[in-house]
């Protein structure tokens, strides 16, 4: 039996469909073929009538007909007030609409930071919350304790856009019934259990310690241009847009969009410190060791280095 | 006696979602209200956050043309602080913007738009097999290419600024990165590529001689000049508008916005003649006349919009968004705001461009039979043909200029900016302002604001409100045609930031 799979866009941009569509292997037009899901709607895609897709939507409701795969693109939207009157369909609050079909759906995907953990617009007047978390914390829109129907929580896929390569394999997965093996914030670990900065083509500066004021120049961007890539878990660097680079490679501040608490509430592009050390450093690091190992590396940098005499 | 009734539909393969109600006097679209149906809130997010915050989060408004916000937010910021923006910099901005138009227009045309060529409605009409051979969802031949060619395209805005979407490479004074010649050539590969197939596929020529084409006459002759011609898409879009009439129907207000396209470098060969800062002027344009923009005669007016209406339309350096969520109550329908230029309802898209920069096919057809769902699309399918070689242009002498990309500009502490670009969807404003090192106020003009704005205070309806009364619906369960006439202005309605979705809406 084939897998079906349903897309729902709720308070989002829909770049985590247009990240899909960058997909080369396999390219978004091959992939549900590929894996033999038979895609049910897609709000982009589709060309079904509405009252085609009205009629879908109570096949699914009814339990007339499965749902296997239920991908939510986009935050829940509650305010104001909770009324959830900032985003409707038909008169009716969306957020209804999604708490149903995530009863009926066998796995579901939250596609993006919105979805995941809120992201733009949680804790703001929308009242914006990811499926299971918001921000850092669990619950979120369907609860700590909520399983669908496979048995699995909400799986997040952070990233603003989630890399279209992640949302394919996740799929892969469930149709190929691959264990998911899930961090602690319920993103699978072969995409969330790297960080950011590695595979940063600025390492080696980052080594030594040798950090850029200003943009446009080669070095490491940690200390003074508010780069999350050592703090942040996400494949950007692993996996590459495009195949071929990334934010930090040409010379972009990682703005940590994986993170449950994207966009964070201080300024992008600059760096928190005390005395000079960034106040967040990376997970489990000792400060007083952190900061004698990178006084240490900045004696130690090498001259083609500091003189910035080296491709990135 | 005619029967009145009223039908709301909802409209999918819009970027976003739209409900546009309607009424129908027979088969006929007597009345049409464009129902924005959700608030993101973009605007007062940004109050209180540090002046580069912007280039952050506002890319995120919008998935599908996100560098056409940074470029609008960076502008307002490149204003504050009164830096001079290098010439390199400006290439690559440009270069960046141009591609995600591009990208733009043909995943709109061929995921978005000509999908409803297949629709079951036109199940009868000669061309319906071709069509769905070329359009069907995730499968025709067209479709399939058009996907596979844009995702390729957008590799250059992945060398120049690391992903797509939602980079923030560029920054007050410039941009962030170096781009080295080999990637620059790698750029120009991958803008022949693409020039290759859209002359090939898109156009059926090359682009010398489709801007050779200067009235409807000429147009003509073009598509019965080769089999080429008739073919591509161009040739067979052109083909069943005049099957189906789209030439008629969809008119729209009459008046047209553009906000100019780029800064240009000041040493270039693409600067226009005359030495304009835009190669492509900001104007508007209504009664066959083109006068210049003039920024401050903008207005949002909130009368049938669910915000807060405090002492009438307002210039956005004075707007406020304060929702006000009242379900149905009076006359306020929409979460857009009803922008305003000179208290007139103003189209804006490629057409606008088109006729603004005073292009000879798109004046012709425009002042003979008036705009349609045919012109406008016509004008975005065939954008590219004025874009590549300004590309090319800009790609080559950076090849040879390895000046400066990046000029540090001095703090953002107090002022306000204006950031004001040609988005692929049309005019795009940020309007920021700034104390203490602090967002005050930061105000958002979308092209889909313009085009599906509500009425407004003297109840005239927004551009693509007009242009659905008087359409004709010939089959109530397949309302094919006010989706031709929606579609044609590329909405995007998870960019109508106070900004709403709009899911559209027949009600039967």
């Amino acid at each position: 039996m084939p897998m079906n799979l349903l897309w729902i866009h709720c308070g989002g941009c829909g770049g985590d469909t247009w990240s899909l569509f960058n997909a080369f292997s396999p390219p978004i037009d091959a992939l549900f073929k590929a894996l033999n899901i038979t895609l049910l709607w897609h709000p982009s895609i589709s060309d079904t009538d509405i009252s085609e897709r009205q009629r879908l939507f109570d096949e699914l409701l009814q339990g007339d007909r499965p749902l296997d795969i239920l991908c939510v693109e986009g935050s829940i939207i509650r305010g104001p007030r909770g009324t959830g009157l900032f985003d409707t369909v038909m008169g009716k609050p969306k957020k209804d609409l999604v708490a149903s079909l995530s009863r009926r759906a066998a796995y579901i995907l939250a596609v993006g930071t919105c979805a995941s953990f809120g992201g733009i617009g949680a804790g703001d007047e929308i009242e914006a919350t990811g499926m299971q978390f918001l921000k850092w914390d669990k619950g979120g829109f369907l609860g700590a304790d909520f399983t669908s129907r496979g048995g699995l929580p909400v799986i997040n896929l952070p990233g603003c856009p989630c890399h279209y390569d992640v949302i394919s394999g996740v799929l892969s997965a469930l149709v190929l019934g691959s264990p998911i093996d899930l961090t602690e914030y319920n993103s699978p670990a072969e995409w969330y259990n790297v960080m950011v900065h590695q595979g940063c083509t600025r390492n080696e500066y980052h080594e030594y310690r040798v950090e850029d004021w200003h943009f446009g120049g080669k070095g490491c961007l940690f200390f003074h241009l508010g780069c999350h890539g050592p703090l942040a878990h996400g494949p950007c660097n692993k996996l590459l847009w495009h195949r071929r680079s990334s934010k930090t490679r040409v010379g972009v501040p990682c703005f940590g969009c994986t993170r449950p608490d994207f966009p964070q509430p201080y300024p992008f592009f600059e760096t928190r410190n005390i005395e000079g050390i960034p106040i967040e450093l990376p997970e489990g690091i000792n400060r007083a060791h952190y900061m004698a190992y990178k006084g240490m590396a900045a004696a130690a940098a090498p001259p083609r280095l500091k003189t910035r005499k080296t491709g990135i | 006696m005619t029967v009145k009734k009223k039908k709301i539909i909802a409209l999918n393969r819009v970027e976003g979602d739209l409900e546009i109600h309607i009424e129908l006097e027979g088969q006929v679209v007597s009345e049409a209200r464009s129902v924005g149906t959700m608030y993101r809130g973009f605007e007062n997010i940004m109050v209180g956050r540090a002046p580069l915050d912007g280039l952050v989060i506002t890319p995120r408004i919008c998935g599908i043309c996100s560098t056409a916000h940074l470029y609008a937010a960076v502008k307002a910021l490149d204003m504050i602080c009164g830096v001079h923006v290098p010439d390199n910099a400006r290439r690559i901005r440009n270069v960046a913007q141009m591609v995600e138009q591009l990208q733009n227009d043909m995943r709109h045309a061929f995921v978005l738009f000509m999908p409803d060529l297949a629709n079951p409605a036109y199940r009868e009409q000669p061309f319906f097999d071709e069509a769905v051979a070329r359009y069907r969802p995730l499968a025709g031949r067209t479709t399939v290419e058009s996907i596979r060619q844009t995702r390729d395209i957008l590799g250059i805005i992945a060398m120049l600024g690391g992903q797509w979407p939602h980079s923030s490479f560029m920054v007050p004074g410039g941009v962030v990165s170096m781009p080295s010649p080999a990637e620059i050539a790698q750029c120009r590969y991958l803008l022949k590529n693409f020039r290759d197939w859209y002359e090939g596929r898109v156009l059926g020529c090359r682009l010398e001689r489709w801007l050779d084409i200067g009235s409807r006459a000429e147009l003509m002759a073009w598509l019965e000049a080769s089999h080429s011609h008739r073919d591509s898409e161009v040739g067979f879009f052109i083909r069943c508008c005049e099957t189906l009439g789209l030439d008629g129907i969809g008119r729209g207000c009459g008046n047209f916005i553009s906000f100019g396209r780029l800064d240009t470098p000041e040493n270039s060969d693409a600067t226009p003649e005359g030495g304009r800062t835009y190669y492509s002027p900001a104007g508007f344009y209504a009664d066959s006349q083109v006068t210049p923009l003039q920024q401050e005669e903008i207005r949002e007016d909130l009368s049938h919009a669910w915000f807060q209406d405090r002492g009438g339309p307002a210039h956005p350096f004075e707007g406020d968004t304060i929702p006000y969520a009242t379900g149905s109550e009076g006359e306020k329908y929409s979460w857009a705001k009803a922008p305003r230029y000179k208290h007139r309802p103003a189209e804006t898209g490629p057409l606008a461009e088109m006729l603004v920069s005073a292009n000879p096919l798109f004046r012709d057809l425009v002042e003979g039979r008036g705009a349609s769902v045919f012109v406008r699309q016509l004008a975005r399918m065939t954008r590219g043909a004025v874009l590549i070689p300004v590309l090319e242009r800009y790609l080559r002498e950076m090849t040879g200029d390895r000046g400066a990309f990046y000029q540090e500009p001095a703090r953002i502490e107090e002022g306000q900016g204006a950031g004001l670009i040609e988005a692929p969807r049309g005019a795009l404003g940020h309007w920021v302002q700034v104390r203490k090192s602090r967002i005050v106020r930061y105000q958002i003009i979308t092209p889909t604001a313009w085009n599906g704005s509500p009425r407004d205070a003297h109840s005239r309806r927004g551009p693509w409100e007009e242009a659905l009364v008087g359409t004709p619906v010939r089959s109530p369960d397949h309302p094919v045609e006010v989706y031709h006439v929606v579609r044609s202005f590329d909405p995007c309605l998870v960019c109508t930031v106070h900004t709403a979705d709009v899911r559209k809406t027949i009600q039967l």
